[in-house]
């Protein structure tokens, strides 16, 4: 087994554990969809890692790649439009505070 | 193919990229600054970026790194205008359940390493095309067999900016419309 591959590969795997802790234990809707980013991030290396080591000469992991980062364009998009609904109404992105999405 | 098989100082730089940026993404949740949390963010990413770039995909490396510029300065400025003490000086705890989220988070990474070092990969490629040759491949692969799912995450990523505007859009604006 590659030295580099397994190097990616545990990264990943922290990265992943780091942005699960943050998704599950942050309160403020900005800091979750931090976490979030982090997990994504992580899926992101394991794409490039198994690209890089086991598939080189074929680009639909690349293509994969691309996908999640638009994934994370759209998290971030519909998430921030959810936080100036959240703060327009309530005056605050507290998630502790929101029972439900109503606005 | 052509290309260049990986150098031990590639192989310290996936090393030294990927203590960054896992680094990084412990800061984001140690500090009390939610400012200093969106650059921390930045930089972590950044060093994924990095991190591609040392796994030798030219492309991939320099796009992680300017998509992720970009939209952590504007979580930065969200972050200022949304949070009640976003220097952190009050030292505010916003966190719950902490113990189940570290408990879930170390179990998952631990059961990712597993799965990593365990699981019989096969050989490893020792040689990756060269950047030119990533990139017209994956060129042809964007306009050839995933053309549909490259048109579909356009369109989804418009249609996420339509749908966000309007659920932020004020609710009397939206009242006053019907």
């Amino acid at each position: 087994m590659s030295l580099g591959l397994v190097l990616a590969l545990l990264t990943a795997a922290a990265l992943f554990g780091i942005g699960l802790y943050g998704a599950l234990s942050q309160t403020n809707l900005v800091m979750i969809m931090m976490g979030v980013e982090l997990i994504l991030g992580g899926a992101l290396l394991d794409l490039v890692a198994f690209w890089r080591f086991l598939h080189p000469g074929s680009y639909p992991g690349q293509m994969f790649v691309l996908i999640v980062m638009t994934v994370m364009a759209v998290e971030m998009a519909v998430g921030f439009g959810v936080a100036i609904a959240r703060f327009r109404a309530r005056g605050s992105v507290e998630m502790e505070e929101a029972r439900e999405l109503q606005g | 193919m052509t290309g260049t098989p990986m150098s031990p100082l590639q192989l310290a730089f996936v090393a030294f990229f990927g203590l960054a940026a896992v680094w990084f993404a412990l800061v984001v949740f140690r500090t009390s600054s939610m400012m200093r949390s969106a650059l921390a963010l930045l930089f972590s990413q950044t060093a994924l970026g990095a991190l591609f770039l040392a796994l030798q995909a030219e492309f991939l490396g320099v796009l992680q790194i300017m998509m992720m510029a970009t939209e952590m300065s504007i979580m930065a400025i969200f972050m200022v205008m949304f949070m009640m003490d976003p220097g952190g000086l009050g030292q505010m705890d916003m966190t719950h359940q902490k113990r189940l989220s570290i408990l879930a988070g170390v179990i998952a990474a631990v059961a990712i390493a597993a799965v990593a070092l365990l699981t019989p990969w096969g050989a490893p490629a020792t040689t990756v095309p060269s950047p030119a040759d990533q990139l017209q491949g994956l060129g042809r692969e964007l306009l050839g067999r995933s053309m549909l799912v490259f048109e579909t995450a356009g369109i989804t990523i418009l249609t996420a900016m339509v749908a966000a505007t309007a659920v932020a859009m004020p609710a009397f604006e939206r009242r006053r419309e019907r």
